[in-house]
C-alpha cells in the first residue's frame, strides 16, 4: 500500500519538493517548509485562518489533501514584493482592523481575491465574500473598512 | 487521519473500475471538503481515496441544450454560481450559492459531491427536487436516469449504488415558473441550516399551478411536502392561502431537532418560512 509519495510545487514563486503522506493536509505541508501564516484553527473550513492560494483559487487548506498540491502554484501570506507590504496590508494596519492577528493572514488573502474580482465591491458584497472568515476579536466593522479603503487604494 | 491509497484516474471509466470493488472504504471525490470533516473526526477511514479531478473536463461543463440546463456533476460550486447560463435558466440556483458555505468550499465542492454526501442540511436538494431536476448515475455496468426527488433515502443515505457515480444534472425548462429557496440559521449567517424551504409552482393569473415544495435540514432527507402543495395548488395567493400553506407544512413534515433547534422551533420556522418561501417567488 501506497500511503506517501513526493510532489512538486511552485510555493512563493520557488519550486519546492516535499515527501507527504496521502492523509496530511496542505497547512502541514506548509508547516514543514517552516511557514506558519496559514493556521488550522477550525479546522473545518469555516474559519479562513487556513487559507492558502492553489493555482490562483482560495482554498482552506485544513481540508486540502497534500497530495493534490503536486505541480500546482501555491501562494501564502508570507508572499511579498521584496518584502514590501501591499495595498491590503497598509489598509488593515492603518485602519486598525484586527487586534490578536491570529485571522489576519486569511483576511487580508481574501480581501486580495475580493478586490481581484469585485475591485469596487460593495458592502453586501464584502460581507458575502468573507462570510467564511471569523475573527474572534471582532474586529468586523474595521475589516470592513480596510476592505473599501484597499479597494480606494488599488484605484490609486 | 488515517493513512490510505490515492487513485487518479485520468478517465470516468477509468474511475468507475476503480470503485467496482466489494471495499466498502473505497470512495470517490471531487472537492473533498465534506469527506474531508468526516475523515478527520475519525468517523469515515477509507482505505483508498479515488479523486476525480483528472477525469475528463468534459464532466464540469455547464450547458443548454433546448431548454435543458445540463451541469457536469464536476463543476464547482463556484463556476455554477458564476455562471450566466445558470442565472438564466434557474437564478434560484444563483442566489442560494451567495450563502452556501463559503468562497473557499465553494471553489472546490462539486455539484455531484454535494448530492451524492446524503446531507440533508446542504442547500441544492432541496433546490434541485423543487426545479424538478433529475441526474445520470454511472457505474461499470451503464447508465441510468434517477430524479432528484428519489436520490435521498434517509440521513446521510442515497438511492446510489456504491460503485456508481453522479455523471449530470439536467434542470428542466422553468418557462412559466417562479422558484425560491429560504433557510433558516440560527447561529452564524453561513451556518448549517436550521432549516431550508425550496418551492416552486407555475402561475396562471393569480392562481398557482403545479406546486412543489420542499423541506430540508429540519427534517432526516430533503422532501416534499405534499399537503402543503395540495393548499397552493388551484389557489390564488392571499394571506389565508399562505398561512394555511404553513400549517399544512409544519403538520405534515417529519420534523428531527438537532444541535441548531429543536423539533418544536423547527417546526414553527417551518410554518412560517414556507409561507414565506412562496411570497419570496412572487416576488422574484
Amino acid at each position: 500500500m501506497t500511503t506517501h509519495r513526493n510532489i512538486e510545487f511552485t510555493l512563493n514563486g520557488r519550486l519546492v519538493s516535499a515527501q507527504v503522506g496521502n492523509h496530511q493536509n496542505l497547512v502541514e505541508v506548509l508547516q514543514g517548509e517552516g511557514l506558519f501564516g496559514a493556521r488550522e484553527s477550525c479546522g473545518q473550513g469555516l474559519c479562513g485562518c487556513c487559507t492558502v492560494i492553489v493555482n490562483g483559487s482560495a482554498v482552506s487548506g485544513c481540508l486540502t489533501l497534500a497530495p493534490l498540491i503536486d505541480g500546482a502554484d501555491v501562494r501564502t501570506i508570507e508572499e511579498s514584493a521584496d518584502g514590501k507590504l501591499d495595498v491590503v496590508q497598509q489598509a488593515f494596519i492603518e485602519t486598525g482592523a484586527f487586534q490578536c492577528g491570529f485571522c489576519t493572514p486569511g483576511f487580508v488573502l481574501m480581501t486580495r481575491q475580493l478586490l481581484d474580482a469585485h475591485p469596487n465591491p460593495t458592502d453586501d458584497e464584502i460581507r458575502h465574500y468573507l462570510a467564511g472568515n471569523l475573527c474572534r476579536c471582532a474586529a468586523y466593522p474595521e475589516i470592513i473598512k480596510a476592505v473599501r479603503l484597499a479597494a480606494a487604494k488599488r484605484k490609486g | 487521519m488515517t493513512p490510505f491509497e490515492l487513485a487518479e484516474p485520468r478517465s470516468l471509466q477509468d474511475a468507475l473500475a476503480l470503485l467496482n470493488t466489494d471495499d466498502p472504504s473505497v470512495r470517490a471525490f471531487g472537492g473533498c471538503t465534506a469527506l474531508m470533516l468526516m475523515m478527520k473526526t475519525g468517523v469515515f477511514q477509507p482505505t483508498c481515496l479515488v479523486s476525480l479531478r483528472g477525469v475528463e473536463p468534459q464532466h464540469a461543463a455547464i450547458q443548454s441544450d433546448s431548454g435543458v440546463l445540463r451541469i457536469g456533476a464536476l463543476a464547482t460550486l463556484t463556476a455554477i454560481g458564476g455562471s450566466a447560463m445558470v442565472r438564466k435558466a434557474a437564478p434560484v440556483i444563483t442566489h442560494a450559492m451567495q450563502t452556501l458555505s463559503n468562497v473557499r468550499v465553494r471553489n472546490v465542492a462539486t455539484l455531484g459531491g454535494h448530492l451524492a454526501h446524503g446531507d440533508p442540511h446542504m442547500d441544492l436538494p432541496p433546490v434541485m427536487i423543487a426545479l424538478d431536476a433529475e441526474l445520470t448515475a454511472v457505474s461499470v455496468k451503464g447508465a441510468r436516469t434517477l430524479a432528484i426527488a428519489d436520490l435521498f433515502t434517509g440521513y446521510y443515505e442515497t438511492a446510489l449504488a456504491k460503485n456508481e457515480l453522479i455523471s449530470e444534472v439536467r434542470i428542466p425548462s422553468q418557462a412559466g415558473r417562479r422558484s425560491a429557496y429560504i433557510k433558516c440559521t440560527t447561529r452564524t449567517a453561513d451556518d448549517w441550516p436550521a432549516l431550508g424551504v425550496a418551492v416552486s409552482f407555475a402561475t396562471d393569473g393569480k392562481v398557482i399551478q403545479d406546486a412543489r415544495v420542499v423541506v430540508s435540514a429540519a427534517t432526516e432527507k430533503a422532501v416534499r411536502l405534499r399537503d402543503a402543495e395540495a393548499v397552493l395548488n388551484g389557489a390564488t395567493v392571499s394571506d389565508a392561502v399562505l398561512t394555511r400553506a404553513g400549517e399544512a407544512a409544519a403538520a405534515e413534515a417529519e420534523v428531527v431537532g438537532d444541535a441548531r433547534g429543536s423539533a418544536a422551533y423547527k417546526r414553527e420556522m417551518l410554518r412560517v418560512y414556507a409561507a414565506r418561501a412562496v411570497k419570496q417567488a412572487l416576488a422574484a
